[in-house]
């Protein structure tokens, strides 16, 4: 790996962080985890969108459910542009009982993990950096 | 490809019909399946096929265990306290 300072250390570590919001488990991919961004991009996407079959994306509402909004943006900034959508005709998306209520949890858990692998990702680069840092002392963690 | 993505998702506008009955529960199934693959993800040093699955599914069914046992203790607490 190519040795960094720590300005461009800092810079690699938000690029990853914002890649992996964007593209579920692209944080990882460009750490050169590619069976751990395949599994994650799928089960996030997978999660998020059977969240989406079951409840619409009426379960998406920025306006009424904002608790599980600030956890659904978690899965890509996408879901504003969803957020977007259903807060100009909120009654035409709206959405209750049992639909809605699984529908929000699967994509809010979605995000939540998300964010669990973006944290694990901006951890590794991070880790990835101090060991390639050239004052690092051997074996030092 | 995104924006594509977007419309595809933007296009999911009618939910479905789930019920209250008890069996809606089981939906929380394949969240805790999906739960338990991302945390083995981030958690394994290494991902080979055979200890990832294996890994996921002693996760797995350790938690559907667990939550079997706890249902069946509160509806027998349940039980005792109605009689």
């Amino acid at each position: 790996m190519v040795k960094r300072s720590k300005e461009n250390n800092v810079v690699f570590l938000i690029t990853v962080g914002l890649l992996a919001w964007v593209v579920p488990g692209a944080g990882h991919y460009i750490l050169k985890e590619k069976k751990r961004s395949i599994i994650i991009f799928a089960t996030i996407v997978l999660t998020f969108l059977v969240g989406l079959y079951v409840g619409s994306i009426g379960v998406i509402n920025p306006a009424d459910a904002k608790a599980w909004y600030l956890a659904q943006i978690m899965n890509s900034p996408m879901v504003a542009a969803l957020g977007h959508l259903t807060a100009t005709a909120p009654e035409k998306y709206r959405v209750f009982g049992k639909p809605n209520e699984i529908g929000q949890i699967y994509t809010g858990i979605a995000g939540l993990l998300n964010l669990l692998c973006i944290i694990n990702a901006v951890y590794l680069a991070h880790l990835r950096g101090i060991k390639h840092e050239p004052s690092a002392k051997p074996g030092a963690k | 490809m995104s924006l594509m993505f977007f419309f595809v998702m933007a296009s999911i506008t009618i939910p479905e019909k789930i019920g209250t009955d008890p069996q809606s529960i089981l939906w929380l199934l394949p969240l805790t399946a999906a739960i338990v693959i991302v945390y083995k993800a981030t958690k394994l040093p290494t991902i080979t096929l055979g200890t990832f699955v294996k890994e996921t599914a002693v996760l797995l069914g350790s938690i559907a265990i667990f939550i079997t046992i706890l249902a069946l203790a509160l509806f027998a607490l349940a039980w005792l306290i109605s009689e």
